[in-house]
């Protein structure tokens, strides 16, 4: 099961799907588009911790986390 | 006039069950919901820096330089001498009403990924005295 987390004034939002359901892969690969589209930045991180940038969706990424975009403060 | 005393055993349970809705209610919260996120994705060693000081600290990809993130509110990243020295306050957030935990993993996640799109946005200050109100010191989060 893999999850895309975006962070939202709840906390945070989950929508988890299923790797081998080609039709939430799909799902979750337009969601990928709506939010990078929208100016979120899209991180995944692998087994070991380490934290990366996503450009493009990845099909393999267990947890993807969408974070806004930053502003001067 | 008949006075009715609690017995003690009878006090002690009701406090623990308040106690315990408490911990239920500040676990749901969105605060907690934000921390446990934040948590969640911090590393082993940030994880213990921030359970027990409230800050960590995270390594810019780009030059190498540590910053601390602190539980504060905003301006909460400092760039970090060779000494720990606070040297340079950033102030960068991530658009829209989000909790503490959020914008400290977002802050977190953007020096370990994209320092300089960060700094870029960042705004520069003095650092001063260190807020003494911050999150982790919210009882009852953890």
């Amino acid at each position: 099961m893999a999850v895309q987390i975006v962070m939202d004034h709840t906390g945070d939002s989950r929508h988890c799907f299923n790797l081998d359901d080609a039709q939430a892969l799909a799902s979750a690969e337009r969601r990928f588009k709506e939010l990078t589209g929208a100016g979120f930045t899209a991180a995944v991180r692998n087994a070991s911790g380490e934290i990366s940038k996503a450009a493009s969706f990845d099909p393999r990424a267990e947890e993807t986390l969408f974070l806004p975009r930053l502003v001067g403060g | 006039m008949f006075k009715f005393r609690m017995p003690a055993s009878a006090r002690l349970r009701i406090y623990a069950v308040r106690q315990l809705y408490r911990k239920f209610l500040s676990e749901n919260s969105r605060e907690a919901r934000g921390l446990r996120l934040m948590r969640d994705w911090l590393s082993p060693t940030q994880r213990m820096q921030f359970d027990s000081s409230g800050s960590f600290d995270v390594i810019g990809c780009d030059s190498g330089k540590r910053y601390r993130v602190y539980s504060e509110m905003v301006p909460n990243v400092r760039e970090l001498d060779d000494a720990g020295r606070p040297t340079v306050g950033f102030c960068f957030i991530p658009i829209g009403r989000l909790v503490m935990g959020d914008v400290m993993l977002a802050q977190k996640i953007a020096l370990e990924t994209n320092e300089r799109g960060a700094l870029a946005v960042a705004n520069r200050f003095r650092p001063g005295r260190v807020n003494r109100r911050s999150y982790w010191s919210m009882p009852g989060l953890f």
